[in-house]
């Protein structure tokens, strides 16, 4: 017996002798799909907060690695420019992984959104 | 681990070749020095590289493994200088002759070039595996 929409409301009385009450076609029960259980609730260090966290922080920890290489090579403490250039690019690359991840993020927020819509 | 892959390997190569380059600049440097710490002329130094192991993926000498590139050691090269005679210079012997350092500048041109390509050669790579990375977080777009 539906009880969505207005199909259930029409239900002729003399009909539903006719009708078998129970539907053979139906799903026995949704409540118990195999291989599809409910998300863990995770505790504090898998929160989405602390991913992003983590996340800005290591693309922080290799902007530093970058900016201390610089500074070395500028200050004649090392000679390694190529070391200097190949961090930045490192630094540059994560950030962008970093965005990528952001605008990922953002658009489902936004889908979800969406969703009443 | 590296976000861009390969890129130590190709980093310990650019160092290897700026090494070089190095010596090379040092071999074109001493090319008149008939007197050095020692009171010898000064010998030509050569590089050569050993490689060096990154990473080991599974057992040694895998072909897995990630070797990079290390300058293993510098040496002189011991081939005797050319004798010159010139009596004023201050380093010559009793019989008026100055021993030369043994640096032949082609070589050291030749080595120098080797070393410049080799250098650029390492630096495309850095520059494509930036570009692969780079197109692979085009996948997201």
């Amino acid at each position: 017996m539906s009880s969505i929409g207005s199909i259930g409301s029409l239900q002729n009385p003399y009909l539903s002798g006719l009708i078998p009450s129970t539907r053979t076609d139906a799903p026995a029960s949704i409540g118990n799909l195999s291989g599809v259980s409910a998300p863990q609730t995770g505790g504090v260090g898998s929160s989405f907060g602390n991913v992003i966290d983590g996340l800005v922080s290591s693309v922080d920890a290799k902007q530093t690695e970058a900016s201390n290489l610089t500074r070395d090579v500028l200050l004649g403490k090392n000679d390694q420019l190529h070391q200097s250039m190949i961090a930045m690019q490192e630094a540059s690359t994560a950030f962008g992984l970093m965005l990528q991840v952001r605008n990922k993020v953002v658009d489902s927020y936004q889908e979800l959104m969406r969703m009443p819509a | 681990m590296n976000l861009i892959s390969g890129i130590d390997v190709t980093a310990g190569a650019l160092n290897a070749q700026k090494t070089r380059l190095d010596i090379v600049a040092q071999n074109i440097a001493n090319a008149q020095t008939t007197r050095g710490p020692d009171g010898l002329p000064y010998q030509r130094k050569t590089v050569s590289f050993e490689t060096e192991l990154l990473r080991q993926a599974g057992s040694p000498g895998n072909a897995a493994s990630v070797q990079s590139v290390r300058v293993g050691s510098i040496q002189n090269d011991t081939t005797p200088g050319q004798r010159v005679y010139d009596p004023s210079h201050p380093d010559a012997d009793s019989n008026g002759y100055v021993t030369m350092p043994n640096v032949n500048m082609a070589y050291e041109m030749v080595d120098m070039m080797t070393a410049s390509r080799a250098y650029e050669a390492n630096l495309s790579v850095v520059k494509n595996a930036k570009q692969m990375a780079m197109k692979a977080l085009e996948i997201g777009k």
